[in-house]
């Protein structure tokens, strides 16, 4: 697995965890990062710029330290 | 406050003119209050100069019917030819009286050229024998003919007539001459006007003696020294700091000139100067003008206050609107979109985006909502156009 999908998995749990309004939390992620969650799979390639992106995204939005 | 937000920098847009407005206001009222005081202070100059200058002739004339009556009385004419000063002293004292209570400060009579010593004073019987030596006791003896104006003597600052009187033979027995104190004017034209009035007199013309001695016997103080050029004389006003002039008398144009607003707490005055001259033309003095306009400087601070209230008010009121229609036409339909391109992107195809306007931001909505649908619908192939790739 990739770790964009790892970084994806890590995000959905912790707004089911916490209850949060998916769509907007994941929409607000997607639009800081340039990617879209949807389309992020266990075969989405690496890409070192694109996981940077998502992990300052994640921070920023859930206050993941991933 | 976040400086890139249109909300705030319309706010602070509006701010801008709030206090545009309120300062363009002040600085109206500021400005035209000047403009009109000075308009006042321009008129009592003027009224007090021609005031004075009526009271001037009438006094004048009044004198000059008296001393015609005077050189009508035999007895007198008589008593003067015969250089009687009792039996003289005796036929006008009475008058004398009477006339001093009409305003005449002055009478005298003295000897024919080219001695003109004072013969007889009525207002001062005990003193005689000496020379004035002034411009009218020459005037009137190289003419022979009534001489009137004003003369700044030891006894005083006075309008006066000076004419010979003739015997019954037609010889020149001397002259009389009858006075007024130019003092007295202003506290007439104070109770015509209702403004203030001063009379300096320059220091030139003045004897620094005379002014010492004058002022212990009228137990005034001795205010000689209070400025360079002038000496306050009379005044009808209790304070002296609001007669102010800096400079020699002889300065004051013809005209009068206004001279700078005098602010005290909640009063304001205007002020203002003309000159008086005496019989030769000389600047002797100058007389300062006073008009209170406290009530015209409340009623500005009063009207201003109210605009500047009614201006804040309207500009608020107009800030708050603006305000409001912004969030409604504009802000909120932004924010809509905002959160429904976030959600889109977060995966819900389903929130839709409202379009109930065709104006602007309709526009903008509706070409968002025809982009969200392609996006959706892409969005909705992917698995599909994975297979194929």
């Amino acid at each position: 697995m990739s770790k964009l999908y790892d970084l994806k998995v890590l995000i959905e749990n912790k707004i089911k965890a916490e209850g949060l309004d998916a769509m907007t939390i994941k929409g607000k992620i997607g639009l800081r990062s340039g990617r879209t969650l949807a389309l992020i799979s266990p075969t989405t390639p690496d890409d070192p710029d694109a996981v940077a992106k998502l992990r300052l995204a994640a921070k920023e939005v859930l206050n993941i330290d991933a | 406050m976040k400086w890139n937000l249109i909300r705030t920098k319309v706010l602070a847009a509006l701010g801008g003119c709030l206090v545009v407005g309120v300062a363009a206001i002040v600085t109206l009222m500021s400005y035209s209050f000047a403009r009109n005081s000075r308009a006042l202070a321009a008129e009592s100059v003027a009224g007090a100069e021609k005031l004075f200058t009526i009271l001037e002739a009438r006094e004048i004339s009044k004198m000059a019917a008296v001393s015609e009556a005077l050189i009508m009385d035999t007895q007198v004419r008589d008593a003067f030819a015969a250089k009687d000063r009792n039996r003289l002293l005796e036929l006008t004292a009475p008058l004398y009286l009477k006339l001093k209570s009409e305003g005449i400060t002055n009478w005298m009579f003295h000897a024919p050229e080219p001695d003109m010593a004072v013969f007889l004073r009525l207002h001062n019987p005990v003193k005689f024998g000496d020379h004035l030596n002034r411009y009218m006791d020459k005037e009137v003896a190289l003419t022979h003919a009534m001489v009137t104006g004003n003369e700044l003597a030891k006894a005083g600052f006075a309008v006066r007539i000076l004419r010979p009187v003739y015997d019954a033979q037609g010889t020149l027995a001397g002259y009389v001459e009858f006075g007024e104190e130019i003092g007295q004017f202003i506290h007439t034209m104070k109770s015509q006007t209702g403004d203030d009035y001063g009379l300096l007199l320059s220091k030139k013309f003045v004897d620094r003696q005379f002014w010492a001695d004058s002022s212990a016997v009228w137990k005034r103080r001795d205010n000689w020294d209070d400025n360079p050029d002038y000496v306050l004389a009379d005044k009808t006003t209790a304070s002296d700091k609001i007669i102010e002039f800096h400079g020699p008398l002889s300065s004051v144009p013809e005209r009068g000139v206004v001279l700078e607003r005098f602010q005290e707490g909640d009063s304001a005055f205007v002020r203002g100067i003309f000159p008086i001259h005496d019989a030769a033309g000389n600047t002797v003095g100058a007389m300062f003008v006073v008009r209170d306009i406290s009530a015209l400087y409340r009623e500005m601070r009063s009207t201003r206050n109210f605009l500047v209230l009614v201006t804040v008010g309207a500009l608020a009121l107009g800030m708050l609107l603006v305000l409001v229609l912004l969030n409604r036409l504009v802000f909120r339909r932004l924010e809509h979109i905002i959160e429904v391109a976030t959600r889109v992107v977060g995966g819900d195809y389903q929130t839709e985006i409202r379009v109930d306007s065709d104006d602007e931001v309709g526009q903008f909505e509706q070409l968002f909502e025809q982009f969200r649908r392609v996006f959706v619908d892409l969005m909705e192939h992917v698995p599909e156009l994975q297979e194929k790739v």
